[in-house]
Formats: structure tokens, C-alpha cells, sequence
């Protein structure tokens, strides 16, 4: 018996431009990579507490078992208070407030950008001023974030800034492919 | 009347397990490198409870996915793109991908049952402590944990480049799981 299709064909002949195809998937797997560092670095800054015990050198409980459950050495199981302690030391008294902040919209916004990814695949025309907005908002995010960690002092800088930069020119990319897309379109 | 493309349950829960996936993914990468835990370096508690949380509903959200994937079967892919080695690499990958995440989930929990660590879910419900602390079981869990999961990161690698091919070549497969 034959099958009756919906009222929402999908035929290879429906579908939008290829620039909105191209862009709608790097907007998807970005977007779901990018929600996944913005939230872990939420988790982290909210991990990472002020006055907590790797800052008074409370030595580890590096019992043996535990070095063999997790398959690290005495060195390695010692250096882990060491790490922390670094980024609880080296970060200012704002940062950490500021980063959870900026981190959590920046996950919020990431997600939107996975929908947004979708909007483009399934391309309709009133996609594009959101994708600008949202693109926009996690350009204004890694700005934001880029200055915070240059003015935060060598050892965050060292930790956040490469990446910083790298998404930085990732969401300028789809911004310019966003618009170069847009104004190749007929009126 | 049959869909062309997924069931909206199934979209929505598509991309909620894609997001969770990977930041259980990156978020463990880090937290693995958090002191081990003590009654003063409290570091791993939160993010530890967190990571059993999300693979707990992951478990249960990919079986009413598949539920759903199953009630509501979308027609089948007419695209002359889709050429018969892709079809069968597209299945074998989708069924391998659905056991490796339940069996990563699974493996992952009983791990943790037998670490002696109690779970509450989303700092709710205490689930039952049928487990007890065993050393050996506990760390033959969290080497099939930690394999099932790169096994699993291998898998989406090929999932989103399968992806990523039809999307570029927009024959209109990868929006059977974006139309809403």
C-alpha cells in the first residue's frame, strides 16, 4: 500500500540556499560544543571557591587504592590540589562572579544558536535577523570575555585566552558568511 | 499519514541528549583532573553528582526516544543521495550508537553503585544503595565506562560527519531531524 506523506514534505527541491545549509550546520555543531565548554566552565568557577582547602595546602588523601582506581601516580594525585589552588589564586576577587555570569548566558546563548543552526537549515527568510542577533551576542560574549581574562593576569590569561580567540574569529566568520549569504540573496 | 521526518519528541530529545552528551563529555575531561575527595577537598561532590544525574536521564531519555522513533517511524529516505553503502553505514552506526550510549550509562552507574557513593537524583531523590563498596568491581565498571564512552565519542564522530555530508549536499536527510 502506498504511503501518504504529510502536509510537511521534505524534498531535496525545498531546500534553502546552500550558504544557509552550510552555516545552519556549523551554527548546530558549534553551538553544542560551545554550550558544553560555557556550561563546564560554569561548574568550574563554581567548583573552584575561594578559601577552600587546596589554598591552605591540605595535603590530599593520595591512598594508594584510589591512586590505582584512578591510574595516576602519588606526583600526579599531589598536583591536582596544586592545579587548583593555582586558578583559585590567580584569579581576581571579580573574576570568579563574573565569569560564572558571563559563562551561564553564554550557555543559554550557545543553545539558542543550536536552534538558530536549525532555522538555517530549514531555511526561512525571517531566520536571518535573529542568527545576526545571536551570532552578535556570542561575538559580544567572547569580546567580553577576552578583555575580563586580559586584564585577570598572566596565569588566566595563559589558561583562557588562546581559546577565547579562537571562538572569537569562529563567530565572526559566521557573522560575515551570515551577511555575505543574506545580500547574495534576490530581493 | 506518515511524517517525512522524525516525531517532534523525538527531535526534541535528539538534540537535548547531543548537548548533554558533550558536555558530560568535556565536563569530565576536567573534573577527572579535581583533588580526590576527602572530608576537607570537597572539589568533585558537585560536579560528580551532576555527571551521574545527566547520565541517568540520558539512559531514560534515549529509551522514550526510541519509543517514540519506533511508534512513529518516519518514511523511508528517497534521496538518490543516499546510495545503499551509506544506508547500511547509516543504521549499523545508529544501532551501535544507541547500545554504546545505554551501555555507557549502565556502566557508568553500576561504577558508581559499587564506589560506595550514593546517588541522589537531581538532589531529590535518594535512589536505592543496592550496591555495596567493592574495589575490584568498581574500577572493572569504570574501565567499561571510560572504553564504551571513547567508544561512544568515535561513534558521534561519525554520526555528525554523516551529518555534516548531507547537510552540504542538501538532499534533505538531515532535515528529517530539524523540521518541526
Amino acid at each position: 500500500m502506498e504511503t501518504m506523506h504529510s502536509n510537511n514534505p521534505i524534498d531535496p527541491g525545498t531546500e534553502g540556499p546552500g550558504w544557509a545549509s552550510w552555516l545552519g550546520i556549523m551554527a548546530i555543531a558549534f553551538g553544542i560544543y560551545l554550550a558544553a565548554v560555557h556550561g563546564t566552565e560554569v561548574l568550574s568557577q563554581i567548583v573552584y571557591a575561594p578559601d577552600t582547602a587546596a589554598v591552605h595546602d591540605v595535603p590530599i588523601d593520595c591512598e594508594e587504592e584510589e591512586l590505582v582506581e584512578e591510574g595516576i601516580s602519588l606526583e600526579e594525585c599531589n598536583l591536582m590540589g596544586t592545579t587548583a589552588k593555582n586558578v583559585i589564586l590567580s584569579s581576581p576577587d571579580w573574576f570568579r562572579s563574573f565569569h560564572i555570569g558571563l559563562s551561564a548566558i553564554g550557555t543559554i546563548i550557545a543553545i539558542v544558536s543550536v536552534f538558530i543552526g536549525i532555522a538555517l537549515v530549514d531555511y526561512r527568510k525571517g531566520v536571518v535577523v535573529p542568527a545576526i542577533l545571536t551570532f552578535g551576542l556570542l561575538l559580544a560574549i567572547d569580546i567580553i570575555g577576552f578583555l575580563a581574562v586580559v586584564n585577570a593576569g598572566p596565569l588566566l590569561r595563559a589558561m583562557y585566552l588562546s581559546d577565547t580567540l579562537l571562538w572569537s574569529l569562529i563567530h565572526l566568520i559566521m557573522i560575515a558568511g551570515l551577511l555575505a549569504g543574506f545580500h547574495s540573496e534576490p530581493e | 499519514m506518515q511524517r517525512q521526518g522524525y516525531n517532534k519528541t523525538a527531535i526534541f530529545m535528539h538534540w537535548f541528549m547531543a548537548i548533554s552528551i558533550f558536555f558530560l563529555f568535556i565536563s569530565s575531561w576536567w573534573m577527572l583532573a579535581l583533588p580526590l575527595p576527602s572530608e576537607e577537598y570537597r572539589y568533585r561532590v558537585l560536579p560528580f553528582q551532576l555527571h551521574k544525574n545527566l547520565g541517568i536521564t540520558i539512559f531514560f531519555v534515549l529509551a522514550i526516544l526510541l519509543y517514540v522513533r519506533f511508534k512513529h517511524r518516519p518514511a523511508p529516505i528517497t534521496s538518490p543521495a543516499m546510495t545503499p553503502w551509506m544506508h547500511k553505514l547509516a543504521i549499523f552506526d545508529h544501532v551501535v550508537l544507541y547500545i554504546t550510549i545505554f551501555a555507557c550509562c549502565l556502566s557508568g552507574y553500576l561504577s558508581s553503585a559499587y564506589s560506595g557513593w550514593t546517588t541522589t537524583l537531581w538532589w531529590l531523590v535518594d535512589l536505592p544503595d543496592w550496591g555495596y563498596e567493592n574495589e575490584e568491581l568498581n574500577i572493572f565498571y569504570s574501565d567499561v565506562h571510560l572504553w564504551t564512552c571513547w567508544i561512544l565519542l568515535a561513534l558521534v564522530s561519525v554520526h555528525i560527519s554523516g551529518a555534516i555530508y548531507h547537510a552540504f549536499r542538501r538532499d534533505g536527510v538531515v532535515r528529517r531531524m530539524i523540521r518541526w
